[in-house]
């Protein structure tokens, strides 16, 4: 009999409801609430422990409440590792998803977790866990807890796995070739799909385009002569010092640098750190990527109001879509700030 | 990241080599630029010809600022 | 114009003192074979061989594969390329069905070549682990490439052709056992109630140097803008495949001879839709050439008054941006489209599947993922030369990595990725594969 470990939050947990929400890690022996059942219904592994967390400590501590948590686990034998269910319950999702992560960063176990989708937790790990499509709440715990039950069976007795859509976990952009089992070839495949098309009947394109998130298009500056504009780019300028340690390929941090009083971005001043293409060309000449003698001179002539005195600048090569979603909304934050109304960005 | 800028309510304009990527991450104000590694003036050409260019490339950025527009617009360059 | 392909279905190959054709036998004289392959004086070795489904045979490099065929009207199989131009697609030609000729290099592989398992856990990989093989296995003087990365293949590729032609011949004058008709009335004799359609074809053109690309009658593709062609000319022999892109996207010149999408349009001809043809494109590497021959499909399409269309590609990488545009004007000018191409998701899935996306392309048909990886045991028989999987810079071969190892183990295993099966993905219509999320 293979063994696997439960991680519930303190309601699950069965410490108490939103007032224990700062419950500190800790681990029991067997299972409790919800793990029984999923003891039950696991066919092929035995729950020795199971993890419990308050959900606001570990929003409030994710970094500490992790590090317990492996610590906790650090001397236990195991072979899988299941959190929740989640339902729609954003803290405890998230929680699920940084627990299972550090769970199989940590440990190589495989690592389960179900939630909602629209659990926030879900779009924030998907790419790196396995996520099962559960239900909005504890009605559907019975349900949620088998089809984890079912996976973590096959995956500890080596049975072939399913697809994301069979299994029902959330898809996650991990795409592979398999022959269909009906053995439907693709000139079929097209002309079926392109009759469909045409008298307007549902089909299924076998690559969904992953969904555009498009924003509504800023009104234009009415008048830029009174303007103040920001300059941002991904091509990596930044002080030769590189005073934030910006990493040249999948960066999480940006940064902020002063142009007051400067005509141009002089060489052996500014370089860049982006690690994607030669940088020979803008380390001789930081203005071919980011045109600060040219948004000068345009404001020299009046026609731009104000040139923002700062830059931002971070790397955008390999950078994860939720760290380009943060940095932007950080960068945004500032601009908002110093009351910027107009933005050119730069990239390479 | 421009994204978030537009977000925002605040206009952005993307200078950029590979056009098609800009319109697939969802900018809506598009200047194209002359390579990847070297955007805003070619390391090849005389001083004065990679100013012209620069300074011609940074107007039409300020002038799509300017510009209403309805739907993803690439502005000539 | 009316096409006939009158089959001949060869259910066992050997070799014996003549060519001959009787109740599914082939029977090859090897000596008279070979002198066609040597009538080409840069074939400096050649031998052939006989390979069934099932067998035990890896067969590395291989260049290309052709059906052995005949035009009962004396013409050349392949117009413009085994000989002087002639108008393909109208008359009677007969086919050798079930079996190919195909090329392999005895010493070289490259970039653009692919492996054959015909048996075991590695024939799923191939269309052509199904089919009697003629296996010629050749090596030639054109030393200028022997350690190119890209190569031109002439001498195999045209060997090939001739030896498929030579072939053919066994059943020039035979009654076929039986009959394939298509016929394209002229568009403005086609009116029918149901909607227009056409194929457009991205065929490889990516090189700029000749020597590379498809062929159609001969002229290389890289210098077309897009043209209507008739289907039952690609049909017949107008299109020569290329020797450029990795194995698993490429259309062989057996592929383009036997188009399933084609036969499926035909096929729905009258019942569903009004096939009105084949628009012929290109893939392009700089982006006005690009935008040209989208320019050219939209303005075709449109003339033609064409109401949905099918658009496959013939590669992946900086190509798919010549798809997915193609397809996203085709929308934008109201045609209803559908595409049908490989992915490429890397070895772990999750690279985009498609260098550009775009909302409009929103009816995909995928066949692969060039990136998997696939592990096979040895063969044990191997024609041609394993060692071109790891040497030659075959794609989806490699001679080391940290992780996985050589391409090519001491004990003749392999590991590669989807990319070194000859073309495996089959975007022409054969593919039963498909993408899934995991």
């Amino acid at each position: 009999m293979k063994k696997a470990i439960v991680y519930l939050n303190q309601f699950f947990g069965q410490i108490g409801g939103e007032s224990s929400a700062d419950h500190l890690p800790e681990i029991k022996e067997g299972g409790v609430g919800p793990a029984l059942e999923l003891d039950r219904q696991l066919q092929h592994a035995q729950i020795t422990h199971t993890v419990v967390c308050g959900d606001n400590y570990i929003s409030e501590n994710k970094e500490d409440a992790v590090t317990q948590i492996l610590k906790l686990l650090s001397d236990k034998e195991f072979d899988i590792f299941i959190s929740g269910p989640a339902f729609k319950a954003g803290r405890y999702g998230l929680a699920c998803g940084a627990v299972n992560k550090a769970v199989h960063d940590t440990f190589s176990v495989p690592v389960l977790t179900s939630m909602h989708t629209e659990n926030p937790g879900v779009d924030m790990y998907k790419q790196d866990l396995i996520i099962f499509s559960g239900g909005e709440s504890v009605m559907s715990m019975v349900e949620d807890l088998r089809k984890l039950a079912a996976y973590a069976d096959k995956i500890l007795t080596d049975q072939p796995l399913g697809t994301a859509e069979e299994e029902g976990y959330h898809v996650r952009g991990n795409r592979h070739q398999i022959w269909r089992e009906d053995k439907v070839c693709a000139a079929d495949r097209v002309v079926d799909m392109l009759l469909k098309k045409i008298h307007d009947q549902p089909f299924e394109s076998e690559l969904p385009i992953p969904e555009m998130d498009r924003v509504p298009i800023a009104p234009p500056v009415s008048d830029l002569t009174t303007a103040r504009i920001a300059v941002l780019t991904s091509g990596g300028v930044v002080p030769v010092n590189n005073p934030d340690h910006i990493q040249s390929a999948s960066a999480t941090r940006w940064g902020k640098y002063s142009i007051e009083g400067m005509q141009r971005l002089e060489a052996g001043v500014f370089k860049t750190i982006h690690g994607g293409y030669d940088p020979t060309a803008i380390n001789a000449d930081p203005n071919r990527c980011l045109p600060i003698d040219a948004l000068r001179a345009y404001e020299t002539e009046g026609k731009i109001g104000h040139l923002y005195d700062f830059f931002y600048s971070t790397v955008g090569t390999g950078v994860t879509q939720s760290d380009a979603g943060r940095m932007g909304r950080e960068i945004v934050a500032d601009l908002l700030s110093a009351g910027i109304d107009a933005v050119i960005m730069t990239s390479t | 990241m421009v994204k978030e800028v537009e977000r925002a309510g605040i206009p952005i304009v993307q200078m950029a080599n590979l056009v098609l990527v800009a319109k697939n991450i969802g900018a809506n104000r598009i200047v194209p630029t002359i390579s990847i590694p070297h955007p805003l003036g070619d390391p090849n050409t005389p001083k004065e010809e990679q100013w012209k260019l620069r300074y011609h490339r940074v107007g039409i950025a300020l002038q799509g600022l300017m510009t209403d527009i309805e739907q993803q617009t690439v502005f000539d360059v | 114009m009316k096409f006939r392909i009158g089959n001949f279905i060869v259910q066992e190959i050997r070799f014996g003192t003549n060519l001959s054709y009787h109740k599914g036998l082939l029977t090859i004289d090897k000596s008279k074979a070979l002198d066609i392959v040597y009538e080409d004086e840069h074939i400096t070795q050649a031998d052939i061989f006989l390979v069934r489904p099932g067998d035990d045979v890896r067969l590395v490099p291989v260049k290309d594969a052709f059906e052995p065929r005949i035009k009962l009207d004396g013409t050349p199989l392949f117009p413009g390329v085994t000989g002087h131009l002639a108008q393909c697609g109208r008359g009677n030609t007969h086919a050798l069905k079930g079996c190919s000729v195909v090329v392999v290099g005895q010493q070289w592989g490259g970039y653009q070549d692919g492996l054959i398992d015909m048996g075991g856990e590695g024939a799923k990989y191939t269309y052509f682990s199904q089919l009697h093989n003629i296996a010629l296995v050749a090596d030639t003087d054109e030393t200028f490439e022997h350690k190119a990365l890209q190569k031109k293949n002439r001498a195999l590729r045209r060997a090939g052709m001739r030896l498929a032609e030579y072939i053919g011949s066994s059943v020039k004058s035979m009654a076929p056992e039986e009959l394939e008709e298509y016929e394209m009335v002229c568009v403005p004799d086609r009116i029918t109630s149901l909607p227009n359609i056409a194929l457009v074809l991205q065929v490889q053109s990516q090189m700029e140097e000749p020597g590379y690309n498809t062929l159609c009658y001969g002229w290389d593709c890289n210098h077309i803008v897009p043209t209507l062609i008739n289907p039952n000319e690609i049909l017949d022999g107008a299109m020569v495949s290329g020797s450029f892109m990795p194995s698993s996207s490429k259309w062989s010149t057996y592929d383009f001879q036997n188009f399933p999408l084609i036969k499926r349009l035909y096929n729905e001809h009258g019942k569903t839709l009004n096939f009105i043809g084949v628009i012929l494109s290109n893939l392009n590497v700089a982006s006005e050439q690009k935008e040209r021959s989208v320019l050219f499909v939209v303005n075709m399409a449109k003339t033609l008054g064409i109401e949905a269309a099918i658009v496959a590609e013939e590669g992946y990488g900086n190509p798919d941006s010549d798809f997915t545009s193609c397809i996203v004007a085709l929308e934008d000018a109201g045609i209803k489209t559908v595409g049908v191409t490989n992915e490429c998701t890397g070895k772990d899935g999750r690279s985009q599947p498609l260098v550009y996306l775009h909302e409009k392309a929103n009816a995909i048909v995928s066949c692969g993922n060039v990136s998997e990886l696939i592990e096979l045991p040895p063969a044990g028989i191997v024609l041609g030369n394993l060692q071109a999987l790891v040497r030659d810079g075959m794609s989806g071969g490699w001679s080391d990595d940290e992780l996985l190892g050589p391409s090519v183990r001491p004990d003749g295993s392999i590991i590669m990725e989807n990319n070194a099966m000859f073309c495996g993905d089959q975007v022409v219509g054969w593919s039963t594969k498909t993408i899934k999320e995991f």
